[in-house]
């Protein structure tokens, strides 16, 4: 008797320790979810928001958003890719090339800039890329005639610089965890230096490199700012389309099929990778955390 | 290799002290500089936008920094005891609170309040008592603290559950042993170990709720957020006023960091002593 009233009682209290965050995911990410599902199988209303209806309507328009997707589908794994290459050399040398004593101050510094406002470092490019900056010294030197900013090369570096660190400090960790003794091995085999990094660093660190470069992408399959603000709307990714289908055009159901189908192929590709990731055993414990 | 680095380094950097410097800007315009002066410094701590949209951020965050770090502490003690498809479910509702990208949880979260409002005050105002001014609900302050506490509250679940898997188990059988009530054990056993994962994620949410421009673009209704003021003042051309409250803005998450720093290396020192 003793023994059940106990177990009913901390019944009650395991699900009074979860309402309040049960609560929370059903009004604000249920909800709203199947609110922006219901809307795009909707039409618009005459003075823009929701007008009701049922209509395949808004998923057969997608096309004429396709610039966005595609946009969207081709910076962001090359993004990615470009922080990959970008990140991994310095995570490289932080793990295995510095000096102890050295090695935390420097760490901190890369992960800083991170936890500094986005949108402030993000317009700093607009000074470097723009008329008067890069552009301008080329100029002074002889190279005239260079655009940089609202166009793709910027956009790229904009991606590179923001998420820079979120793709060093996974890709560290995994390093810094390799046994140095096998690249001693290696060496004392005699294996160059080009191929103890292709078959043991490499290999070692890939839990590192899925995990960053799956950060990386669903951040940026949903960016708004570094296009907007070094795209110029000249390139734009599905963010953009979306902001500018729901505030300027208030044409929510459409808005709403962009939206859901972000979502549908984020999912997509998420459990695609997640499974290259397990079936590539060294990426699956990590990936998912 | 360490010419990379500093290469890498000097990416990083150059920007953020482009912001500094040019926010000393004694000129007019953004892009030239022209002596060095703190006059923006006095304009924009004098301009009341400015005040006001640092104020509603602050307060924005510190809400949102408790309720993330209350609501998901106790969600990861509870979680931790559970098993079966209920903790599944939940499982897949964190994750894909954190995977949605913050602009769909924006807009979705917008166009679901405006919707559920639109429907909820006539109908308040018809249960209302009469002579009275019904309630009316409407975007704004508590609209963006449930929209950041949605992510930040998954956030300290998945740190609190993770410091909880490496605690000593043992320790909460001995206090339940010895008769302590439960209240008792989580106060003197539980909390102390999981304290400093709390602690993070606090500062974590902090940091996430201050710094957010994209949520709050959405949801914030009439009250603006600095990031917002920001983005707004970005839009109208970049001033050395934006500069300044940039370095401003860039000085104050640094010293958070380093304070947070300081805590966990106090805490680190008191746990090697004991």
């Amino acid at each position: 008797m003793a023994i059940r009233e106990h177990v009913r009682l901390s019944g009650w209290r395991t699900a009074a320790l979860l309402a309040p965050a049960t609560l929370w995911f059903l009004i604000m990410l249920i909800m709203p979810l199947i609110v922006i599902l219901i809307f795009s199988f909707g039409e618009r209303a005459a003075v823009g928001g929701y007008g009701g209806g049922f209509t395949f309507e808004q998923y057969a328009n997608l096309p004429a958003r396709l610039k966005a997707f595609q946009n969207t589908l081709t910076y962001a794994p090359l993004g990615t890719l470009m922080s990959l290459v970008v990140a991994y050399p310095l995570a490289y040398f932080l793990a295995l090339k510095v000096d102890r004593r050295f090695k935390l101050f420097l760490l901190v510094l890369v992960v800083v800039p991170f936890w500094t406002s986005l949108l402030i470092r993000t317009y700093a490019w607009i000074y470097i890329l723009g008329g008067r900056g890069i552009p301008a010294i080329l100029e002074w030197v002889g190279i005239e005639g260079v655009r940089l900013i609202n166009t793709p090369t910027a956009v790229l570096i904009g991606i590179v610089y923001g998420y820079l660190p979120l793709m060093v400090f996974p890709i560290y960790v995994s390093l810094e965890k390799l046994d140095k003794r096998l690249l001693e091995a290696s060496s004392d085999l005699g294996g160059s230096p080009v191929k103890t990094f292709l078959q043991i660093t490499l290999p070692l660190s890939m839990p590192g490199i899925a995990t960053g470069c799956m950060l990386v992408f669903i951040l940026l399959m949903g960016e708004f700012l570094i296009p907007a603000f070094l795209g110029g709307g000249k390139v734009f990714f599905i963010g953009n389309a979306m902001v500018d289908l729901f505030l300027q055009s208030r044409n929510w159901p459409f808005g709403s099929a962009v939206a859901v189908s972000l979502v549908v192929i984020m999912l997509i590709t998420v459990s695609i990778y997640m499974r290259l990731a397990m079936r590539n055993k060294t990426g699956a414990d990590q990936s998912l955390m | 290799m360490r010419i990379y680095a500093t290469v890498v380094y000097l990416f990083l950097y150059i920007p953020i002290g482009l912001i500094v410097l040019f926010s000393f800007n004694a000129g007019r315009h953004a892009s030239e500089l022209r002596g060095l002066s703190i006059q923006w410094y006095g304009k924009a701590l004098s301009n009341p936008f400015v005040g006001d949209a640092f104020f509603t951020s602050l307060e924005i965050a510190c809400i949102v920094a408790i309720l993330s770090s209350l609501m998901g502490t106790a969600a990861a003690l509870a979680l931790q005891r559970m098993s079966g498809p209920l903790r599944i479910l939940l499982d897949g509702l964190i994750y894909i609170s954190i995977m949605i990208p913050g602009i769909v949880i924006g807009i979705a979260t917008l166009v679901a309040l405006v919707t559920v409002f639109d429907f909820l005050n006539p109908l308040l105002a018809s249960l209302w008592p009469q002579g009275y001014t019904p309630p009316k609900l409407h975007m704004g302050y508590a609209s963006v603290i449930a929209a950041h506490t949605l992510f930040t509250m998954s956030l300290v679940i998945i740190m609190v559950r993770a410091r909880i898997a490496g605690m000593d188990r043992t320790l909460i059988e001995a206090s339940m042993d010895l008769y302590a009530s439960p209240w008792r054990t989580f106060y003197q056993v539980t909390l102390p170990q999981i304290y400093p994962a709390i602690l993070a994620g606090f500062l974590l949410s902090f940091t996430f709720s201050f710094d957010d421009f994209i949520i709050s673009f959405f949801v914030a209704g009439p009250n603006t957020t600095l990031p917002v003021y920001i983005f707004a003042s970005i839009r109208r051309g970049i001033t050395p006023e934006v500069n300044a409250i940039g370095t401003m803005v860039l000085v104050g998450s640094l010293s958070l960091l380093i304070i947070a720093q300081f805590f966990m290396r106090g805490d680190r020192r008191r746990a090697r002593v004991s």
